[in-house]
């Protein structure tokens, strides 16, 4: 197969996943207790102004003739509106997407500055004590819920010493530069400033889990390719140890950690709920749990596909990213 | 076997314009509130008084009530007596506040920045966290606490409501009644809008049809709170506007003075509803600055404001919907007033220095409702054993950390008909066993429904209701835990016998009048009824056919 097929083959597929996600996204509806009248009319409603809301947002429809709409305006670009703001769900969720990348993309670069050499100490010196530190510190990173571990930061960091803020975003990571390019260095460091310090908690709590799965899928890969044949040679022909390990090992254990480093960074997107509620961060999660309690069924839809997509297409990139690093995928 | 209640449901007109006023109710939010006139007395009138008092049980003979006021007493012990609900509690709203500030809470659960003083130099830019958003900034766009919250700091309404609940002037500096059916208001000279236009009365007649008339420009979702009223005009040759109902309207002041915002009609019409959405141009205190949707709301004092601009300067509203982030919020000094302390925080803001905690009653009663029409509950003797089955007071103090008060009726103290002669049911177990055993019912299993988190604590005062009822050794309870949408799809369907028999909901009346609590949930009509009895419903229709300005 050659690598355009092999794109388009996963392309397709991406297709079929992302179709499957926006039906049952839209099933949600149907299958939840309460309908979306309820939760738009005041409760003592009368049934006149309930038919008329349902009226007014389709709900009278048969199943299929909603579901057929819903489909065609998603393929025009059309999420609907808000239930209970009226504006377009469409424009509020890309609204919130920024603060949850830039949210995830932190906590991955946090992830990727501590795992890899965590991971590479940790396989390097065995048995030694560096080396159960490591172990110990992923062990609790992957064991430790995300809301507890941020709860306690606030308490620590915030309450306690007021070193972090408890929770809000000041500005963008692009709002800083623009602040910087418009107002000056001055204005733009405290921009900056301002940003990292609202950032780092919910980035830590966030990464902490990638983190310690990072941390043990290198020490692991380390260790297997430390024992390979090929290692042997390389030392056989007198390289220096920091070659062998940091030019030869390291390189081919990070095949398989980039390959999960993207794949989790769609996780996160989706994963940042729990953690930006916590924080109050104005991004995706809070949009979703906000809708959810409000059953704001546009918003949540329109949240949920958005998330779902991202994810495929973070998929798709690995795949491409792999097929293209190792020409076997594509073979097999 | 048992009395029945009258099973006539199908008779009642008086209801056309009542009920829909209370709507932000058992949704879980608070409002307004106020009355016609001075409940300073309630029962004042003397005609909730039985004319003897016998001792042996029978029913007391009671004159006809001569007011409105009367009539709602007596509907109010009518419902204590024939006990249609388990008479629970009213809920409280309780904040956490910072010592930078002085503020009080008020009893309809709007945090009114303008009454915020600072106490300290840090207090003059004040930051409210709350656990919502806006759900846009159109003043008329919506019905929700949270976004009247934010909106109302910068528009205003005709009349107004001071702490406790009664009814001050505000846009309208006079009010009477014409004729049935029509009131005037005066309007306020002096007053303009913050983008410099003055307020005039075609932009108060505007606004009250936009709310009422959905040709005027939206189809506003508080129509149904400015229950009864038509339409509005501009009365020639006066600074006044007439206001249209459709029959008496008894409570039409204390509407609006819970509802009604009043907005800048050529500022409306000459921008797009999007536009409306994100921008504000009321007559209030607070000018706004920023705007950063389901994010953060920044405003400044009106410095042009018609009477003494605010105390403070700067006024930040934000969100947090998690309880913990909020309070850490406040012990960390970046938030002034924090909204919903469960009770299980109130000691870490307490025992925080630079923070207390400020309650206050809301607007809401939370009870649970007996189907009038299946058996057990059918019996008035079954309810009433309920009700005497149950530890109210421990219920308060212990599940509720003394954050609510008892209830002995539906209507709750302060409001228009309340009847103060009424007393909680005590807690006598063998009295609700003996009255268990009268009505027919020995032996029988109920399950109350309640929602789950919707109300303080709902859950366990749930528990502790069925827990008690289980004690006795002749019924057994349980609970059944329910989605709260799905409970209030079976609730409002309009259909009785889709209800759960024995459920548990809250209801907040913002008019501050017992007739938006007593016509929605216990007439035989009413939207969201669990009751039928004719007496009761013969009461309410006299005290619906009076004005309350007597």
């Amino acid at each position: 197969m050659s690598y355009g097929r092999f794109l388009l083959k996963r392309g397709l597929q991406g297709i079929v996943v992302v179709w499957g996600v926006v039906t049952i996204v839209f099933m949600l509806r149907f299958i939840t207790p309460g309908n979306a009248v309820d939760a738009v009319a005041p409760l003592d409603a009368s049934p006149e102004l309930r038919e008329r809301i349902a009226e007014e947002l389709g709900l009278d429809q048969p199943l299929y003739v909603q579901y057929l709409d819903y489909l065609w305006e998603l393929l025009n670009g059309d999420m609907g509106y808000s239930y209970i703001s009226g504006i377009e769900a469409s424009s509020m969720v890309f609204s919130k997407l920024p603060a949850t990348v830039e949210l995830a993309v932190a906590s991955s670069i946090i992830a990727i500055g501590l795992s890899i050499p965590l991971g590479v100490i940790s396989a390097t010196r065995r048995h030694e004590p560096a080396d159960y530190a490591a172990t110990t510190f992923s062990l609790v990173g992957i064991s430790t819920p995300n809301f507890w571990l941020g709860i306690m930061l606030i308490l620590l960091l915030s309450v306690q010493f007021g070193i972090f803020p408890t929770s809000g975003r000041a500005f963008g990571f692009v709002q800083a530069f623009r602040i910087t390019a418009n107002q000056g260095l001055g204005a733009g460091a405290d921009a900056f400033y301002q940003w990292l310090r609202f950032i780092t908690l919910p980035a830590v709590t966030l990464g902490t889990y990638f983190t310690a799965l990072i941390t043990r899928l290198t020490r692991s890969g380390m260790l297997e390719e430390l024992g390979q044949s090929y290692v042997r040679a390389t030392r056989a022909k007198g390289l220096p140890e920091s070659l062998v390990r940091y030019k030869h090992a390291l390189r081919n254990t990070l095949i398989p950690v980039i390959t999960v480093l993207g794949l989790q960074l769609g996780t996160l997107i989706g994963g940042a709920v729990i953690t930006e509620s916590v924080f109050s961060w104005p991004g995706l999660g809070t949009t979703l749990i906000n809708a959810i309690n409000a059953r704001d069924w546009p918003i949540l839809q329109a949240t949920l596909v958005v998330i779902g997509t991202g994810f495929v297409i973070v998929n798709l990139v690995v795949d491409a990213i792999y097929a293209y690093l190792d020409p076997q995928v594509v073979a097999e | 076997m048992s009395h029945k209640d009258s099973p006539d449901v199908s008779r009642r007109k008086f209801l056309g314009f009542a009920g829909a006023a209370t709507a932000t109710a058992v949704a879980g939010c608070g409002g307004n509130g106020g009355t016609d006139t001075d409940t300073d007395e309630p029962g004042g009138d003397g005609t909730d008084e039985p004319t003897d008092t016998p001792s042996d049980g029978t029913p007391t003979e009671r004159p006809e009530p001569e007011t409105r006021d009367g009539y709602l007493q007596r509907a109010n012990r009518i419902a204590h007596e024939q006990a249609p609900w388990v008479f629970l509690n009213r809920q409280y709203s309780v904040y956490g506040k910072s010592d930078d500030i002085e503020w009080q809470a008020r009893a309809d659960e709007f945090i009114d920045a303008y009454a915020i003083s600072p106490a300290t130099d840090s207090g003059d830019d004040v930051v409210i966290n709350q656990s919502q958003m806006d759900s846009g900034l159109d003043p008329q766009d919506h019905r929700a606490t949270p976004t009247d919250n934010i909106v109302m700091q910068a528009y205003e309404k005709l009349l107004d409501r001071d702490r406790e609940g009664g009814i001050v002037d505000s846009l309208a500096e006079d009010y009477s009644r014409q004729e049935e059916g029509l009131v005037r208001f005066q309007i306020r000279d002096g007053v303009s809008f913050h983008s410099g236009d003055n307020l005039t009365p075609e932009d108060v007649a505007y606004s009250i049809n936009r709310i009422v008339d959905p040709d005027t420009g939206i189809a506003s979702p508080q129509q149904d709170q400015l229950a009864g009223v038509t339409g509005a005009e501009v009365v020639d040759g006066e600074r006044a506007v007439d206001v249209m109902s459709d029959g008496l309207n008894p409570i039409v002041f204390s509407l609006f003075a819970s509802y009604g915002p009043i907005v800048n009609k050529s500022w409306i019409q000459s921008n797009e509803n999007s536009y409306v959405n994100q921008h504000m141009d009321g007559t209030g205190p607070f000018v706004l600055e920023t705007y950063e949707q389901g994010v953060q709301v920044v405003f400044n004092r009106n410095d042009n404001y018609w009477k003494e601009a605010a105390e403070i300067s700067s006024l930040t509203i934000e969100s947090a919907s998690e309880s913990s982030t909020r309070v850490n919020s406040l012990l960390s000094d970046e938030s002034d007033i924090i909204v919903n302390v469960p009770p299980q925080e109130v000691s870490r803001v307490e025992e925080n220095d630079g923070s207390s905690i400020a309650a206050a009653p809301s607007t809401r009663v939370i009870f649970s409702a007996m189907r009038y029409d299946v058996e057990p509950f059918d019996s008035p003797e079954f309810r009433q054993a309920v009700n005497y089955a149950i530890d109210l007071e421990s219920i308060v103090q212990n599940v509720l950390s003394t954050f609510g008060d008892q209830t002995a009726q539906p209507t709750l103290d302060g409001y228009f008909g309340f009847n103060e002669d009424l007393d909680p049911y005590p807690y006598d177990p063998e009295e609700a066993e003996a009255l268990v055993e009268e009505s027919g019912y020995a032996g029988v299993e109920v399950e109350l429904h309640t929602p789950v988190g919707r109300y303080l604590n709902d859950v366990q005062i749930a528990q502790a209701v069925a827990g008690y009822l289980d004690d006795l050794e002749n019924v057994t309870a349980s609970v059944n835990q329910r989605d709260f949408q799905a409970l209030a799809s079976e609730v409002t369907d309009g259909d009785i016998e889709t209800n759960p028999h024995w459920y548990l909901l809250g209801w907040g009346n913002t008019t501050f009048d017992a007739s938006q609590t007593l016509i929605p949930l216990l007439t035989s009509d009413g939207v969201l009824t669990s009751w039928s009895n004719e007496e009761f419903d013969r009461v309410v229709e006299e005290a619906q056919s009076m004005p309350s300005e007597q």
